[in-house]
């Protein structure tokens, strides 16, 4: 039986950088390289910036 | 001529000037009323279980009459377990609330030995609260009889009860909650990183906007 394929897109964990474990969770592309935006941060009430966390600590 | 007291009782509201004539400080106040002590005698002793050893006393009473101490382990199917504090026994705050039995105070309730029966106060606890902020307000505290709502019984209460709260004494803690345990380093981390967070932008934004990033969080 065929291995079951992977799909196109993964769904990604946008953490915020205010250390203050707000994050946002966003769909991407499973090629495409790891997102990084500006986004509000409600706890500190300010734009900061959101990096995506990596699962196995494997990022590109 | 106008006395102290003739001037001060045409400072007064008349809520107040009502109350002192029905209830006139000299009889009724709380300086005048005898306070009640605590009985030093050895029989109130041993049997008020406030006392630091109530049960050894009481069992060097009952042993008083077998020549030999009881051994600790000598099941006694009577005991009760943990004795209940005293109701009845004194208390600072409880001194407070002493009543002259010829002159009953307005602001306490009391017991009809008769029939046993309880007879509420004359003045309410609302009314007696309202009564003891007015007086407050135009100092004559001290004029009012002793009740709950006084200044001087709410600290002597405090103080007694502020023993009684965990955590307060000097050199105790509590354990708390872990959020309230790790807030502070929490809130160090959150503050550090805000400070870096400008510098941190401005190389992202450097960097092609993620593109040539390298340090990723883990999740």
């Amino acid at each position: 039986m065929a291995k079951k394929s992977k799909s196109r897109t993964v769904a990604v964990r946008l953490i915020s950088m205010a250390m203050t474990g707000y994050f946002r969770t966003m769909i991407r592309p499973r090629t495409h390289r790891p997102l990084s935006m500006l986004k509000y941060d409600p706890v500190v009430k300010k734009q900061v910036l959101f990096l995506e966390a990596t699962k196995g600590g494997r990022n590109k | 001529m106008a006395t102290p007291a003739t001037s001060l009782a045409s400072k007064l509201p008349p809520r107040l000037l009502s109350f002192f004539a029905r209830y006139p400080p000299q009889i009724y106040s709380a300086a005048v009323t005898p306070k009640s002590e605590p009985q030093s005698t050895p029989t109130s002793t041993a049997t008020s279980s406030t006392t630091p050893l109530p049960d050894t006393s009481s069992a060097i009473d009952a042993a008083t009459g077998a020549s030999t101490l009881p051994s600790p382990y000598t099941p006694n199917r009577d005991a009760g377990g943990h004795k209940r504090p005293d109701p009845t026994a004194f208390s600072p705050s409880k001194a407070l609330l002493a009543t002259n039995p010829e002159h009953p105070n307005p602001f306490l309730p009391r017991k009809n030995f008769r029939t046993g029966k309880w007879i509420g106060p004359r003045v309410g606890l609302r009314v007696q609260a309202e009564l003891v902020k007015l007086a407050a307000k135009y100092d004559v505290e001290e004029l009012l009889p002793a009740g709950r709502k006084s200044t001087e019984y709410k600290e002597t209460r405090r103080a007694e009860r502020g023993l009684a709260i965990k955590g307060t004494g000097i050199g105790q803690k509590v354990k708390g909650h872990k959020w309230e345990r790790t807030m502070e380093t929490r809130l160090d981390d959150r503050r550090k990183a805000m400070m870096e967070m400008p510098e941190a932008i401005r190389l992202w934004k450097q960097r092609g906007h993620g593109r040539g990033w390298k340090k990723w969080p883990k999740r």
